[in-house]
C-alpha cells in the first residue's frame, strides 16, 4: 500500500499556481461594465454640470441686473430733481 | 519678447480697464452712516447685467440703451439716523478732486426748504463728455456717483422720474382771460 499512498500524496500535494494566476482570476471575476451605462452616466453629468452653470449664470446675471438698476436709480433721482427744479424756475 | 508683451499689456490696461474717474474716499461719511450702499459696476459687468434687462419693460429698455455707452458706474449711498450726523467737510476729499481742470460743474441746486443739495459735474475730453459726477445730499442721506463714459443725462433724468420719485409736472401757465 505504500506505493498507493505515495502516488496519492504526490497527486494531492500542494502546488503553487503559475505566475499571474491570481491577477487573471481577479480580472475575470470583475463585472463587465455595460458601455452604454457609462455613456448615460457621462451624459447625465454633462447635463447636470451645464444646468448648474446655467443656473449660476442666471443667478449672477439677475444679481448684476439688480445692482445696475439700484445704481441707475441712485444716480437718476438727483438728476431728475435738478431738472425738475430748473424747469420749475424757468417756467 | 515676453517683456514686450508685458509692456504692451500694461500700456493697454488704462484703456481697457476704464476705472472710476475720482477716488470715492468717503471713510469719514461711512463711519457715521447707519446704512451704506456701495455699487461698483465695471464695463464688463454692465454689459453682462444689460443682457438680463427686459427689453419689453419700458424702463429697463431705457436702462439698456443708457448703459450702452457707459464704461462704469460707481455709487456710494449713505443714510443717517440723525440730521447732524454728517457734515459738508466729510465730502471735501471728493469735492477737492472735482475742482480739477478736467471737471466742470454744470449745475448746483440747493433747497433751503428740505435741505437738499445736488451738484453735477461733467468730465470732458475735447468736445466729448466722458464722465459725470454727482453729489446729492439731504439731511439724512448722502449719495456720490461717478458714471464713466458717454451718458445721456436726459434719459437718466427721465428714469429718475420713474424710480420712486413721481414726475414733477411744471406748473401750468395761467391762461389769459379772453
Amino acid at each position: 500500500m505504500d506505493w498507493l499512498e505515495d502516488e496519492l500524496r504526490r497527486a494531492l500535494s500542494r502546488q503553487d499556481p503559475p505566475d499571474g494566476f491570481a491577477e487573471r482570476v481577479l480580472a475575470r471575476s470583475r463585472p463587465v461594465a455595460f458601455p452604454a451605462r457609462r455613456w448615460v452616466a457621462a451624459a447625465a453629468m454633462v447635463v447636470v454640470a451645464a444646468g448648474a452653470a446655467g443656473a449660476w449664470r442666471e443667478h449672477r446675471g439677475n444679481q448684476a441686473k439688480q445692482e445696475l438698476l439700484l445704481a441707475v436709480r441712485l444716480a437718476s433721482v438727483p438728476v431728475h430733481r435738478v431738472q425738475s427744479q430748473i424747469r420749475g424756475i424757468s417756467q | 519678447m515676453k517683456s514686450i508683451l508685458i509692456l504692451a499689456c500694461l500700456a493697454a490696461l488704462p484703456v481697457t480697464a476704464a476705472p472710476q474717474q475720482f477716488q470715492l474716499n468717503l471713510d469719514a461719511v461711512a463711519a457715521k452712516a447707519s446704512e451704506h450702499v456701495d455699487v461698483s459696476l465695471s464695463a464688463s459687468t454692465l454689459q453682462f447685467a444689460a443682457k438680463f434687462l427686459d427689453g419689453n419693460d419700458p424702463d429697463e429698455a431705457k436702462v439698456k440703451k443708457l448703459v450702452a455707452g457707459i464704461d462704469g458706474i460707481y455709487v456710494r449711498h449713505f443714510e443717517f439716523k440723525s440730521e447732524k450726523a454728517w457734515s459738508q467737510a466729510d465730502l471735501e476729499p471728493v469735492r477737492a478732486q472735482l475742482r480739477g481742470p478736467e471737471w466742470s460743474k454744470i449745475v448746483g441746486v440747493s433747497s433751503s426748504e428740505d435741505g437738499e443739495n445736488v451738484d453735477v459735474w461733467l468730465r470732458t475730453s475735447g468736445n466729448k463728455t466722458i464722465g459725470v459726477a454727482i453729489i446729492a445730499t439731504e439731511p439724512k442721506e448722502v449719495t456720490v456717483v461717478n458714471i464713466a463714459g458717454t451718458i445721456d443725462l436726459e434719459t437718466l433724468s427721465e428714469l429718475g422720474g420713474h424710480f420712486g420719485v413721481p414726475k414733477v409736472k411744471a406748473p401750468e401757465k395761467p391762461q389769459k382771460p379772453e
